[in-house]
């Protein structure tokens, strides 16, 4: 194996390779400061991601998933009473923007986050388009569910 | 033969919602996207998109976590507006002088915002590896891809953080 090793590299290091191979692997290694020095690169930054300590969740996490609510909780079931009194309260693209533009603490329940969904629907916001389906994930109170 | 039913959500929580948010925090790579990933993890659970597969929780749990991942990005990219992570790029930190000096111990958030700076398709198959301990085949069957793929993102993953971190 005189040609350079790429990704077998990995594979060496891994212990991924048949034992043939990996005997083949390292003389080629022994042979090649370039393997070699690529060989250490990838063992030093497979160390750096096995050595990361685990990530803390912030504050509220568990108790928001052990309250088992499924994601979207906040949207509005679509009956005909329903519809008309959102579409009273929100008259407008703007007036949605604003009224979940008040900044969402962390410990929101609110999922995917609000602030993600106002740039998302802000952008494609339409009067003439549906305004319930565009409004619907922005987390309509609820005082207007069934 | 009598199928196991898939545990409750409650179950998942309190013995595995630690390994699911740090699965998702080196995925996603800041809080709210680790939160929202974790949530769609149950989602998926409670719809019953996933098979459960009697054996290591965490390996299936990390399978789905790193499927909606990757799901995400996809849609992402087909919106013209592209959504920045919350928190702020990190810079990339001054090279150091000392190569062995700096190796005994790369800061945890200089190699996270490395991470974080990989194409998602490298830092899914180093999350997999490297964090949550699966082998080519485990990776492979995880994402549909042959492990060749897995290999050469594996690779080129690691070569890439080490490059940023050098």
């Amino acid at each position: 194996m005189t040609e350079h090793l790429g990704d077998l590299l990995s594979a060496l290091l891994d212990g991924e390779l048949a034992p043939s191979m990996a005997a083949t692997a390292r003389a080629h290694v022994e042979a090649c400061p370039a393997c070699s020095g690529e060989l250490e690169d990838v063992r030093t930054a497979r160390s750096w991601v096995r050595g990361l300590p685990p990530a803390e969740p912030p504050a509220g996490f568990y108790e928001r998933m052990l309250r088992e609510e499924p994601p979207g909780v906040l949207r509005p079931v679509r009956t005909a009473s329903t519809r008309k009194k959102v579409l009273a309260f929100a008259g407008s693209a703007a007036a949605a923007v604003a009224l979940v533009s008040v900044a969402a603490p962390r410990q929101s329940p609110v999922s995917p986050s609000v602030n993600r969904m106002v740039e998302a629907h802000a952008t494609g916001a339409s009067l003439s388009s549906d305004p319930l389906s565009r409004l619907a994930p922005l987390g309509v109170p609820v005082s207007f569910r069934r | 033969m009598t199928e196991e039913e898939v545990p409750s959500w409650g179950e998942i929580a309190r013995k595995h919602g630690r390994f699911l948010y740090n699965v998702a925090y080196r995925l996603t790579g800041n809080d709210d996207d680790a939160q929202d990933l974790v949530q769609e993890v149950l989602l998926r659970v409670r719809k019953g998109l996933e098979r459960y597969q009697p054996g290591s929780m965490e390996g299936w749990l990390s399978r789905i976590a790193t499927n909606a991942f990757l799901d995400d990005v996809r849609r992402r990219r087909r919106r013209p507006l592209d959504l920045l992570p919350e928190e702020p790029e990190s810079v990339i930190p001054p090279s150091r002088s000392a190569d062995a000096d700096f190796e005994a111990g790369a800061l945890s958030e200089d190699v996270q915002a490395a991470l974080r700076r990989l194409p998602p398709d490298y830092r899914s198959a180093v999350v997999l590896s490297d964090v949550v301990g699966f082998t080519y085949q485990e990776i492979s069957d995880a994402l549909g891809v042959p492990i060749g793929t897995v290999r050469s993102r594996l690779h080129r993953g690691r070569a890439l953080l080490r490059e940023a971190l050098r």
